[in-house]
């Protein structure tokens, strides 16, 4: 029977693997429980043999595929360039076309629907912020852990798209900023700072109204179809930007997969930039200032889709040299911090063991300042790091450092 | 998924264990003798020979979980390390006191010390340090009838006859290491890594010649052809010479003086064979980098084809040139995409032959091309396999090294500690290495 999509794993994609093997060391999942079958190159082995025609996609194929956490660290570890991201991609849409699995239906709401309604999104937030106030939210089951990594969430509730700044009649580079669905309502102090900083570096910024959420999340649960529904919409609302600007690592690197979408999609992945690349490409060549130095380290946690999804986890020193910090990367080349957007409500254990792991590579270098460049691994590390410890952007502490001075 | 390593042929697996402890290896050994099941220990499954791919319906004992470092005597330079712990996480490990385990396959980063223990694997720095076996001092070890015992000691040498030699390098065909004493060897002082592009392979050829001759012995030594270079460059990109014909890898360590005085004696040595490229490299990270690239080599071939098929022979280093030049020929003959990568100080060659499968015949072609690629190697005074192990893939050619005699002696020792061949059979012996040989008889050919 094998593949029921046109989405499934391209048998090329498969073919490139050679089983070497030097996949294995830098995968969490092999690393925890040293089983083949939680190994890259064990789930291509399963994808070829459905592609062959040898297996069904069933159950346990979904199972094997679902404990991956998608951190893409054997892309960057493979000589043989296997677009391994991608091909899981295509793997998870057959498992949901296939064998959904429980609570499908509830996930695809979730990821499809609440993420592109700005209107749900933000009903959403209203309540967690209610609740996060008096207290209740921590206490809840289940969602408790996960409400230990949030900020203080804002009311009211303000979405970034539709913005317009630092508008002039000189013609300045168009800079369009990726709002984003979960980061628009829960992160706006990083959108604000990143929009402050972009001026400063000379660009004209706007958040197209018309985009939508980049559709990583729904990507990365299968359900393709959306998630390309979701491009197609953000190829359109960014079209006419010379440089497309996401400040949560997560979605750049989703957005530079749109390449798969043909000549516009392409257009679109090769003008992505993180705001960390951004910054430190500004600093360079002086469009911003080097703030004077403070006394301070800032630990830096390298976000695995800032490193492999998008090669740009240097950017990060050199943003925090920038705002006058010592930047200390702690456990660089290391294991995900097991966040990966959904997967810490999927597979508690698996993430709690390596959000233990990441908290405690910190916990030893005992730095009160951890930047992180994404939304989901902010949050996994203030569930498992000490209270004391200021979890931010490193864009908040650019833009901190950049007000300081005036 | 237990089916392949990293070689190219699938086996067949009934089941496959992760025990976490020495004594529940001996109890799966046990369960799997009363069942009648053969059993295969596997690491990693970075081999290329087919050495951890059971050869009939098998019990799979995958050693990862037996990960630990369990105990490190800075004094003594040792260490108790579990089997399943991989190669380089060790000397990672170490290197806050000064130490690291030799040993360093192009497989190090994914590779366990059981995998090394079990091919008695090599790698770029066994040019000066030696193989696996140099660095393995004991091992607790399960026997095929699940009894543990200790091969070799804590002593620098223990009385009687040296069984820890005689299992190292046995791949899986004697029992199981569930417990690894390795020898530790200080981190040199300083480093230098030379990279040097040559219009020819002649000239690599005759440059790594002349350095041997003139007595320095390099850390490591390295060459890789220009094919070779091209896939790995567009994986690394650490600013190798694309358009150097063939490129040495050099390494040089000691102290400050001696790194000196090696680098520019190698450096001369270049320049008169027409070197065009000369890069010295001191910075850690450039270093690291130029290793990545080096050993990510078998891994970018896939850039070319799907499939490859990997020798591992050693000759004469006087020989590299006319056996290199012959290879080329058999490659162009049969109509194959040929890169090559190898140890040149140590003469141990790794032709790589890039290929897909799915065209019929091809694999066929590729063996019979692969046979007369050893044939030339051994004609010239070479051996079969320097560092990959014999395994499954090699087994058939072992008749071009070694005499009946030969083999019926290496039986009988697999005899005396497996006498009913239920530890990985089918592998590195010929059927009927034994004159009358029982196990012979029931492997499939």
């Amino acid at each position: 029977m094998g593949w029921s999509t046109e989405h499934h794993p391209r048998t090329d994609a498969l073919e490139s693997c050679v089983t070497c093997g030097l996949c294995l060391p830098v995968c969490p999942t092999f690393r925890i429980t040293g089983d083949e079958s939680a190994s890259p190159r064990g789930r291509l082995a399963a994808m070829t043999i459905v592609d062959a025609g040898r297996a069904e996609v069933d159950e346990r194929f979904g199972d094997v595929m679902s404990l991956c956490l998608q951190c893409r660290a054997c892309e960057t570890a493979c000589p043989s360039l296997v677009p391994f991201g991608e091909a899981m991609e295509g793997a998870r849409a057959e498992v949901q076309a296939q064998v959904p699995p429980r609570g499908s239906r509830i996930k695809k709401f979730g990821l499809t629907t609440v993420l592109r309604s700005r209107f749900m999104l933000r009903l959403m937030t209203i309540g967690a912020a209610l609740f996060q106030r008096i207290g209740v939210l921590k206490r809840l089951p289940v969602l408790g852990v996960q409400a230990k990594g949030l900020r203080r969430l804002p009311l009211p509730v303000r979405s970034a798209a539709g913005g317009s700044w630092g508008a002039g009649d000189d013609e300045r580079p168009v800079a369009m900023l990726l709002s984003g669905c979960v980061s628009d309502v829960w992160f706006s102090p990083v959108h604000t700072a990143t929009v402050e900083v972009l001026v400063a570096a000379g660009y004209r910024v706007e958040a197209p109204a018309g985009q939508t959420c980049c559709g990583a999340l729904a990507a990365h649960g299968g359900f393709a179809t959306e998630a390309d529904e979701m491009a197609e919409t953000n190829i359109e609302a960014f079209a006419s930007a010379d440089v497309v600007v996401a400040d949560v690592a997560g979605c750049g690197a989703h957005l530079r997969t749109y390449q798969r979408l043909g000549a516009r999609g392409s257009d679109l992945a090769a003008k992505v930039r993180d705001i960390d690349e951004v910054i430190a490409e500004a600093v360079g060549d002086g469009r911003l200032p080097t703030l004077d130095p403070r006394d301070e380290d800032v630990a830096i946690q390298d976000p695995c889709h800032l490193e492999h999804g998008q090669h740009a986890n240097t950017a990060v020193d050199k943003v925090i040299a920038a705002a006058g910090y010592r930047p200390v990367p702690i456990d660089r080349g290391g294991l995900c911090c097991g966040a990966a957007g959904v997967y810490q409500l999927e597979h508690p254990e698996m993430s709690s063991e390596l959000g233990e792991r990441k908290a405690a590579a910190f916990g030893a270098a005992g730095i009160a300042i951890v930047a992180s460049a994404n939304a989901g691994c902010e949050m996994q590390l203030r569930r498992y790091l000490d209270d004391g410890v200021r979890v931010v952007h490193p864009v908040e502490l650019y833009a901190e450092a950049l007000r300081r001075r005036r | 998924m237990f089916a392949k390593d990293a070689g190219v042929t699938p086996g067949l697996v009934e089941a496959a264990v992760l025990p976490r402890t020495t004594e529940e290896v001996a109890t799966c050994v046990r369960i799997a003798r009363k069942h009648g099941l053969p059993i295969v220990p596997r690491g990693a499954g970075t081999g290329l020979a087919g050495g951890a791919v059971p050869t009939e319906p098998g019990l799979l004992v995958v050693l990862t979980r037996l990960n630990e470092i369990h105990d490190v005597d800075e004094v003594a330079r040792t260490a108790w390390v579990g089997p399943g712990l991989i190669n380089l996480d060790l000397s990672k490990r170490l290197i806050e006191r000064g130490l690291h385990f030799a040993p360093d396959p192009s497989s190090q980063s994914a590779s366990t010390i059981g995998g090394n223990f079990g091919t008695n694997a090599g790698g770029p720095h066994c040019l000066a340090d030696g193989t696996t076996v140099a660095h393995i001092l004991a091992a607790e070890f399960v026997t095929p009838d699940g009894d543990i015992v200790m091969m070799g000691g804590e002593a620098p040498d223990t009385p009687g006859l040296d069984l820890r030699s005689i299992v190292v390098g046995s791949e899986g065909t004697l029992g199981i290491a569930t417990k690894i004493l390795v020898r530790l060897m200080q981190n040199p002082p300083d480093v230098a890594t030379l990279l040097l592009g040559f219009p020819s392979i002649e000239d690599a050829a005759t440059t790594v010649s002349q350095i041997i001759a003139s007595g320095l012995i390099p850390a490591a030594l390295e060459m890789m052809d220009q094919p070779m270079v091209q896939a790995v460059e567009n994986f690394v990109h650490a600013g190798y010479p694309t358009d150097a014909v063939a490129v040495l890898l050099a390494e040089i360590t000691g102290t400050p003086e001696t790194v000196l005085d090696g680098t520019n004696a190698i450096e001369q040595v270049a320049r008169r064979n027409n070197a065009n490229t000369v890069r010295v490299a001191t910075d850690p990270v450039e270093r690291a980098l130029l290793w990545r690239g080096r050993k990510s080599a078998f891994g970018a071939v896939a850039q070319k084809a799907p499939d490859y098929y990997l020798h591992d022979t050693v000759v004469p280093r006087t020989e590299l040139v006319g056996v290199l030049t012959k290879i080329y020929e058999i490659a162009d003959e049969y109509g194959l995409d040929m890169l090559n990568v190898f140890h040149a100080g140590d003469g141990n060659l790794h032709p790589l032959v890039a290929f897909d499968s799915k065209e019929s015949g091809k694999l066929e072609t590729v063996m019979t091309a692969a046979k007369e690629m050893v044939r030339v190697s051994v004609e010239a005074g070479g051996s079969l396999s320097g560092e990959h192990g014999i395994g499954l893939e090699k087994r058939d050619l072992m008749g071009l090294v070694f005499s009946e005699e030969d083999l019926d002696a290496q039986a009988r020792i697999r005899d005396a500690f497996d006498p009913d061949g239920v530890m990985n059979p089918g592998k590195v012996l010929p059927t009927g290495s034994r004159c009358f040989d029982a196990a012979g008889v029931r492997i499939p050919t």
